[in-house]
């Protein structure tokens, strides 16, 4: 594969490229449709009077109605906005932040006019768009009548609708990325040429809003997620142009991928009006191309029969229905609606809405309907419309001349639609059905709602196992996403509805309630019931209940652990019995949606509850029954970015967290080996005997099948029991992940063949490769980060014991967007005045900010001997205390290798006399150089807590730190070697993990920012 | 300290700037030695003390390695072969990034008179490499080994310096190190002590210090015509020290009334038996559980949990006759003490590395109760290491028997080394003067007798 796709290569790599890279992206790798729309317009400034502002929305209400519009159209985050009332603010507030992507003025700013502030903005060489938007149709007409407005990026009039906000960042994007997105995958662009901003202030969020609904429409067709986000970010472009010079440079630059064009009648052209531009333009474009679809507007009817002439079509700009008309045109002639088969006379012979039923209307249609479709290129402009470029790519070139008969033009296009039908419908979410339904690999869902977050993500692994042939991939190895079947949204709402339960549940307090009344609720949707009956026959394993909540998993706000997820047996005799189980399983996720957790959690996330809905996922759990126990050999998470990287690994090569047993050991912070796949031989935990024995697992959690527990009163997780590791040993799971210690010969022996106490290390997989464990997560990794186009992380659960057809298993759980805040990026190392800067280190670990630490516990550098070093982890200790218990978070300051075994060499304190630190900082000695420890002493907790770490050597001059500030500002409480150090203001730490650079910043009483 | 000695620390600063572990590890030693300068003239015409300073020989060379990508590292690898005295160098290898002249010329010193007070014919030495064993992977470090030896082969032997493990140097470490010393000289001899049991290592290295503190506590009994049969002991800690200070205590005919972990103790009235012992190993060493499944398992067990807080471990407040601090540094301050002189304990025998801080030492001492010094009670972990390199030249392992009566044996003579030192410098019943002072008159008689070498 070419890496980067010439727009002219296109058509002829077509023909033996797989549709599915195209489709997916696949085919340009990094640089596929994931690449779309690349530069976005995220933060805008809008600089207002008040007065002006008022006459758009009540205050606050802007923001609002724009996040709704866009969370309705399932863009991707609104824009952030940000309001300041005068031109001096804006600008400084622009250059100080340098975030803005645009700037909105209105006409009426405090200190300056519009004007001023546009051309402030220019000199002061900030590259930032201003657009004027205003308010009144005479002023605005005043202003660009008589001043040059050329250093506006765009002119708008205000007429009530808010969706014009919309439609001015759309349109900006679409400029900024056009030329990319062409050629990349051929996206296709809309000539909008209009002068009159009146008009196209009210074309513009009805372009928008139609072109978003018809991706709407695709994307509800496309029933899983990569479609979804690719789709929207494929969707026609729409190219505003003022002038006849611009809009022809556009059309023959994208010649090929225009979808159409809407123009006025009357505009500039050669620096002059011409009242007949619009006809000229048509004209022009007819020349070489018959078949794009012309919308002209005119005050009048007078060139009515030439535009039709033209293949043209009139729209009388003064009609009441103006904007419908234009709203059926692109329906019609941008192949936004069915595809409507006609005869050369207009007559209608069949519609088709999607692929499936153009496949079956190609079939009866008259060929002469065929012959006119293809020679006007009908097909591949619908398909391409619906961002279906791969084939509309394969179909363009061919001519009805190529084909001996229509007939066989016709068998040719049939067999091309079905072939990529096929292709595509690998890995797709399909409704569940019995017969289908294959209790090995399928994923079906039940009810026509959302699918939630959770199983959209692992709808998307699904696909993209299947396309990047990953199932297979490996021998003997079976990597899949677990049969499963998704109950959706809508049987959550019915089941609310028709037990009354929403309100009682939104206002119930108590989980313990609200669980009471869920599964006391007599009515569940009888045709689910019927189709989870069905699937129960099939599936007579262990299953896994998860919810799958619609806000889970977004990216900016992961749910991870806040619902509730269950596992049962599955295994009772009578059918009926099964079922009620899993019924009253799927009811208990259902109240967890209300419980205080989630509750809290939402609020804070700043959703509304009333938002969140839940589908729920039932799942063939991953392992093997031994006796009476369900587990697999091994469940993980694995990261593909690690924010504690530790030499060789880098923050790129991620890491991974392995258990014996079910999750519930990794969930809950337990002793696991964490491994970088990269790595896999260098077990940063396992460098002596002994901390290995300290650090690794010695219980694991498996399924009880045969439970003797009541149902009454029965929480989460009582169905999981904790067993000891001679269970596994007797199990015979424990071969493979195990290690003997003997201490006799103070030394750990890999395997369990030999007689001592038996230690979990992963030692067979990892050194011995035993299974090639890191190799899969590094794929599946590489693959997830690929596809989401951002870090993620991965659960997952390995089933050594073979299974399908003698392969082992690798169970797929989950795959989710790995949250990076960029909150951190707005602090930046070189931002602030020195004096600002408490601390500074090129090599901090963690990742995030942290505005909600008050204290500073800092060993007087001073005062400090090496030889006094447990007196002084004594005087830390007390003070740890002290702030536990006022639950005060703090930040640890001190010089040597904290928790060092060597009291010469660093404050030889426990995780326990430091547990409330939230950063921890390690300056080096005045006398000796020591390695900074980077926290590797508690390691585990550092890295589970998620606490920064920031090492410092003056002498190498690596990062810095205000010894003399932290010496002077004056203690609470002092003792000979520690200072204790309070503020009213928060003293702030800031960790960027993906390139280690670390800002703790003194109070902002203290001193100025610069 | 005298005016010279204190000169002398000086002249060493000076000589030696930037290695202030050593300097106060000197400062230390010459503490607890001005009484014999004293009453030994003739040290002073000989300079022993400069002399004993001076490392015999210092060895610092270049470890070159590379890792498992194909990177060259460079570590530095030293041997500093202190004092050979009364027997070959003997002193653990430590790898770890802090590893420098300073410490390690500190670590051996020390070892000097820990050596010396077994006993045993050792001298003194230590060495590692500021090699960081972490995150490296199992070939990496044998790679690292390997270069270390290649070097260090030429500088030691059996009957010249015998290395042992230490910090970052395990079964593992000690395994390679050996193959590789093996391979250069083409001799199998006991050059390394900690050794696989199967090729050349010696039984009871786990039991030896919890067996050694109760030996030595049996001895200090013995001063008062007492044994330890039906004494009722306080233990702290579950690991190997004080499982086997529990095992040797019941052996013996004591009842042990308490065991700790991190997270807490308990204490069992009706004592440990047998049977309890084996689940408590059972649940530490086997299954790694919290010491609190003891008092689940067993009736009539108080369990307490030990909160950082505390002022006072609250293990050490019950009524008993000995106790037998075998979990942790500094775990006896001077309220427990004081707690445990109220409750009649007379008699104290250190299994872990000073578990009293110096405000407790002193309430013991000024009780005048039997209080034995993890410097000599503890040595039994020290003196296994000699009793490897007899078996090695032997070319004969000896049963577990026979190694737990040397070590008796050892224990033995290293109470009567400390009491009758103790009394001899007009301290009776002072082990901690006993220990100090007997370890270096030992070294410093035998240097005497070489003359100027």
């Amino acid at each position: 594969m070419p890496k980067d796709a010439d727009i002219n290569e296109l058509s002829t790599i077509g023909s033996y490229i797989d549709p599915m890279w195209v489709e997916h992206g696949y085919g340009t790798r990094f640089q596929g449709f994931q690449n779309l729309m690349r530069r976005r317009i995220r933060d805008i400034l809008i600089v207002s009077s008040l007065y002006d502002l008022y006459l758009f929305e009540e205050d606050g209400r802007l923001y609002e109605l724009i996040r709704n519009e866009y969370q309705g159209l399932r863009l991707s985050h609104a824009p952030e906005l940000t309001r300041v009332s005068s031109g001096r603010n804006a600008i400084a507030i622009a250059q100080e932040e340098r975030r803005f992507d645009l700037i909105i003025s209105t006409l009426h700013i405090e200190d300056m006019s519009a004007l001023q502030l546009a051309r402030m903005v220019k000199e002061t060489g900030l590259d930032i768009p201003v657009v004027l938007l205003a308010n009144d149709n005479r002023e605005l007409n005043e202003l660009m009548m008589h001043h040059d407005t050329s250093v506006f990026s765009g002119i708008f009039i205000w007429q009530g609708d808010y969706r014009l906000i919309i439609g001015i960042i759309k349109q900006l994007e679409d400029k900024m990325n056009v030329e990319h997105d062409t050629k990349m995958v051929g996206v296709q662009s809309i000539i909008l040429i209009e002068d009159n901003v009146r008009f196209y202030s009210s074309y513009l969020p009805i372009l928008y809003t139609e072109l978003l609904n018809q991706s709407q429409r695709l994307i509800s067709e496309g029933i899983n997620l990569s479609h979804q986000y690719l789709r929207m970010r494929a969707r026609p472009k729409i190219l505003l142009c003022k002038t006849y010079e611009e809009a022809w440079g556009y059309f023959e630059r994208y010649e090929e991928y225009i979808l159409g064009i809407v123009s006025d009648l009357d505009f500039p052209r050669g620096g002059e009006p011409d009242a007949h531009a619009g006809l000229a333009l048509l004209r022009a474009v007819r020349e070489s191309h018959q078949d794009i679809p012309f919308l002209l507007q005119s005050t009048s009817t007078e060139h009515e029969e030439e535009i039709h002439a033209l293949g043209g079509t009139l729209l009388i700009k003064e009609s009441p229905t103006l904007l419908h008309q234009l709203r059926l045109f692109m329906t019609e002639y941008f192949s936004f609606g069915d595809f409507v088969f006609r005869l050369a006379d207009g007559r209608e012979v069949g519609r088709a809405s999607d692929l499936r039923s153009l496949e079956q209307q190609l079939r009866y249609v008259p060929s002469e309907s065929i012959r006119y479709h293809a020679e006007r290129n009908h097909f591949s402009n619908w398909l391409k419309a619906r961002t279906e470029f791969w084939l509309a790519h394969q179909l363009r070139p061919r001519k009805v001349s190529d084909y001996p008969t229509l007939e066989h033009l016709r068998q040719d296009l049939i067999r091309s639609l079905h072939e990529y039908q096929r292709l595509r419908q690998r890995g797709i979410i399909t409704q569940f059905s019995k017969e289908t339904f294959d209790p090995e690999s399928s994923f079906a869902r039940i009810g026509s709602g959302s699918l939630g977050g959770k199983a959209r993500g692992l709808g998307f692994v699904n696909i993209l196992l299947n396309n990047y042939d990953i199932r297979d991939k490996i021998e003997g190895i079976l990597i899949h996403v677990p049969p499963a079947i998704v109950l959706s949204t809508e049987v959550f709402d019915r089941f609310l509805e028709e037990n009354e339960l929403r309100s009682f549940a939104l206002e119930e307090e108590d989980d313990g309630i609200i669980t009471k009344r869920f599964l006391e609720a007599k009515r569940f949707p009888e045709d689910t019931l019927g189709e989870l009956a069905a699937f129960l026959d099939l599936m007579k394993v262990p299953l896994a209940v998860r919810s799958s909540s619609l806000l889970e998993d977004s990216q900016y706000h992961p749910f991870a652990g806040v619902y509730e997820t269950y596992m049962i047996p599955n295994n009772h005799p009578d059918p009926f019995v099964r079922l009620g189980a899993l019924v009253n399983t799927i009811k208990r996720v259902y109240a967890s949606t209300f419980y205080r957790a989630a509750k809290d959690y939402i609020k804070m996330a700043s959703y509304r509850l009333e938002e969140e809905k839940m589908a729920v996922i039932v799942q063939k759990m991953v392992g093997s029954q031994r006796e009476n126990r369900f587990y697999p050999e091994i469940s993980g998470v694995a990261k593909s970015h690690n924010f504690y990287p530790l030499p060789p690994q880098k923050s790129e090569d991620g890491i991974v967290s392995v258990a014996l047993g079910l999750g519930k050991m990794i969930v809950d912070g337990g002793p696991t080996v964490r491994f970088c796949p990269k790595y896999p031989q260098h077990i940063h935990q396992h460098f002596s005997a002994t901390e290995t024995l300290r650090t690794s697992q010695n219980e694991f959690y498996a399924l009880e099948l045969f439970s003797s527990q009541s149902e009454e009163g029965e929480y989460e997780d009582v169905t999981l029991r904790r067993h000891r590791l001679s269970t596994a040993e007797t199990d015979g799971t424990l071969h493979r992940l195990g290690s003997t210690y003997s201490s006799e010969n103070d030394r750990l022996y890999d395997g369990i063949s030999r007689s001592g106490t038996r230690v979990v290390t992963f030692a067979p997989i990892l050194k011995h490769k035993l299974f090639p464990l890191p190799e899969i997560l590094e794929l599946l990794l590489d693959m997830g980060r690929w596809g989401m186009g951002t870090q993620v992380e991965i659960e997952f659960a390995v089933n050594l014991s073979p299974v399908n057809e003698g392969r082992r298993e690798f169970g797929l759980l989950q795959m989710r967007p790995l949250v990076l805040s960029k909150e951190s990026d707005s602090f930046q190392l070189g931002a602030y005045d020195e004096s600002r800067v408490l601390c500074s280190s090129p090599q901090a670990l963690g990742h995030g900010v942290m505005k909600d630490i008050f204290d500073i516990v800092v060993v007087n550098k001073n005062t400090f001997e090496r030889s006094a070093t447990t007196i002084v982890a004594a005087e830390v200790a007390g003070l740890n205390e002290k702030l536990v218990a006022a639950r005060k978070p703090y930040i640890l300051i001190g010089v040597g290798r904290w928790g060092s075994l060597d009291p010469w060499l660093g404050i030889p304190v426990k995780w326990g006399n430091i547990c409330g630190a939230r950063a921890i900082v390690e300056a080096d000695f005045a006398d000796i150089d020591v390695a900074p420890s980077q926290g590797s002493h508690f390691f585990q907790n550092i890295t589970s807590f998620m606490i920064g770490y920031f090492s410092i050597n003056n002498r190498l001059k690596n990062g810095s730190l205000d010894w003399g500030w932290l010496l002077t500002s004056p203690a609470v409480e002092e003792t000979k070697y520690v200072r204790h150090l309070r503020f009213s203001q928060p003293v702030i730490v800031a960790i960027q993990g993906h390139n280690h650079n670390g800002l703790i910043l003194k109070p902002e009483n203290d001193s100025g920012r610069k | 300290m005298t005016e010279s000695m204190r000169s002398l620390v000086e002249r060493l600063k000076a000589k030696n700037p930037a290695e202030p572990e050593f300097h106060q590890a000197v400062a230390e030693v010459f503490e607890s030695l001005e009484l014999v300068m004293e009453r030994y003239p003739e040290y002073r015409a000989a300079n022993i003390l400069e002399r004993v300073v001076e490392p015999e020989r210092v060895i610092m060379f270049r470890v070159p390695w590379t890792d498992d990508q194909g990177v060259v590292h460079v570590n530095r690898g030293f041997r500093i072969e202190m004092n050979s005295a009364i027997g070959p160098y003997k002193g653990g290898l430590r790898f770890h990034p802090s590893v420098n002249l300073g410490i390690l010329k500190f670590l051996a010193f020390e070892q000097v008179f820990k050596n010396s007070l077994t006993t045993l014919p050792m001298g003194g030495g230590k060495g590692g490499s500021d090699f960081d064993p972490k995150g490296k992977s199992d070939n990496e470090v044998m790679r690292f080994c390997q270069s270390f030896m290649t070097e260090l082969a030429r500088h030691i032997g059996p009957d010249t310096d015998v290395p042992a493990g230490d910090i970052g140097v395990g079964g593992r470490e000690i395994g390679y190190l050996f193959g590789q010393y093996k391979r250069i000289r083409n001799e199998f001899t006991g050059v390394l002590t900690g050794k696989g049991l199967n090729w050349g290592g010696s039984l009871i290295r786990p039991e030896a210090t919890g067996y050694g503190s109760v030996y030595f506590a049996s001895e200090m009994l013995a001063t008062r015509k007492q044994t330890l049969k039906d004494k009722i002991c306080l233990v702290s800690g579950s690991g190997n020290v004080a499982q086997y200070t529990v095992e040797k205590i019941l052996e013996l005919g004591g009842k042990v009334v308490t065991m700790s972990d991190s997270s807490g103790y308990i204490y069992d009235e009706a004592g440990i038996d047998r049977k309890k012992l084996d689940f408590l190993m059972e649940l530490k060493n086997v299954r790694r559980g919290r010491i609190k499944e003891y008092a689940e398992e067993f009736k009539n067990v108080v369990y307490t949990p030990l909160e950082g807080r505390m002022e006072f471990n609250p293990l050490w407040n019950h009524k008993a006759h000995c106790a037998f601090p075998s979990a942790t540094q500094n775990e006896i301050n001077a309220r427990d003490a004081e707690h445990l002189v109220k409750n009649g304990v007379y008699c104290v025998a250190e299994g872990a590395n000073m578990p009293t801080t110096l405000d407790g030492v002193k309430i013991f001492l000024d009780a005048k109760i039997l209080y034995g010094p993890g410097k000599a009670a503890n040595a039994g972990g020290v003196a296994t290491s000699g009793l490897e390199m007899a078996q090695n030249s032997m070319r004969l392992p000896w049963t577990r028997e026979e190694v737990d009566q040397r070590l008796h044996m050892i224990m033995k003579g290293i109470h009567k080394a400390c009491v009758e030192t103790a009394e001899r410098f007009g301290t009776p019943g002072n082990y901690v003067n006993g220990a100090n002072i007997a370890g270096f008159l030992k070294v410093a008689d035998a240097m005497m007798d070489q003359g100027l070498v």
